[in-house]
């Protein structure tokens, strides 16, 4: 399941770069994409503006087929407080750019599963494959807009897994 | 009167707080920051362990907030902080601001306890920063 996890967000690091070059995160003394993983980074006391943070909830399993399936859910989060050029006034435009970027994002609706853990990542012989996303109401705290979006993300398990 | 003193006044406030940090306490606190990671992909999924730095800055005061007594609630912290240290590590370390050096911070040691920064105010005088005050929370025991 990590491995589908770990080819999720990976795909959608990829197309991000791809899709919008300019939105990106200093972390960890790094500039990447603005798309980080919650739980392989540093607790967040507060989560940070104009990047994606991919949170992983439930968790499925479907043992009655020829190879288990795992389902998994991942909650996408973003949030903005606008630009400083619009004084924050475009705050509504920028959450409408991150839910276009994240659609764009999520298409197409499968990638490869590779082993991270393998240098360099070792292909396996399955996908991983997601619904669409569900997005949640925008949620607004004074200047602070945010939404959030649910992916079911399934893969099969495979051999040594 | 007027100070006639030949050092900057501006760095009164900083000097005043490090001398009252000295007398009630005089402790060191370790900020375990990350270094940068060659092999962004790798570390962004959790697979790579990091390179931690231990960056002391002294002198701190730790100070106990009052306990909001909630179930499973821990206990949150006030760490004073020097902003002469700071400002020292900062410029050791080539970074663009204090803000930056805390951002890269993963956690704090104060006396072998590890605790995680919820939030970072600052107290200024003359338009210069004297004294950081970072709200902590008791980090929990991680595996070995």
């Amino acid at each position: 399941m990590q491995n589908a996890k770990d080819s999720f967000y990976m795909a959608l690091r990829t197309r991000l770069t791809a899709i919008n070059p300019e939105r990106t995160i200093l972390l960890r003394g790094a500039v990447r994409p603005g798309i980080l993983v919650e739980e392989a980074e540093a607790p967040l006391s507060q989560l940070p503006n104009d990047v994606f943070v991919l949170r992983w909830m439930g968790l499925a399993t479907d043992m009655d087929l020829a190879s288990t399936m795992a389902v998994e859910q991942c909650e996408i989060v973003y949030q903005t407080c606008g630009t400083q050029s619009f004084g924050g006034l475009d705050r509504g435009r920028t959450l409408s750019e991150m839910d276009e970027e994240l659609i764009a994002m999520l298409q197409p609706f499968f990638t490869p599963k590779l082993n991270y853990s393998a240098t360099p990542p070792a292909a396996m012989l399955t996908q991983v494959f997601w619904d669409e996303p569900a997005f949640g109401p925008m949620t607004v705290n004074r200047d602070l807009l945010g939404r959030s979006a649910s992916v079911m993300v399934y893969s099969y398990q495979e051999q040594g897994e | 009167m007027s100070d006639t003193a030949p050092r900057n006044p501006r760095g009164a406030p900083q000097m005043l707080a490090d001398a009252l940090l000295r007398s009630a306490a005089g402790a060191t606190a370790l900020l375990r920051v990350t270094t940068a990671s060659t092999d962004t992909s790798m570390s962004e999924v959790g697979l790579v362990a990091t390179t931690f730095a231990e960056v002391p800055v002294s002198p701190v005061l730790m100070r106990k907030l009052r306990p909001s007594w909630q179930e499973g609630g821990q206990s949150q912290w006030e760490l004073l902080v020097s902003a002469t240290s700071v400002e020292y590590q900062v410029n050791a370390l080539d970074l663009a601001s204090a803000q930056a050096l805390f951002a890269m911070t993963l956690a704090v040691t104060v006396a072998g306890q590890d605790y995680l920064i919820e939030s970072i105010a600052s107290n200024e005088a003359f338009g210069q920063v004297y004294l950081y005050r970072l709200l902590l929370r008791e980090a929990r025991q991680q595996a070995v």
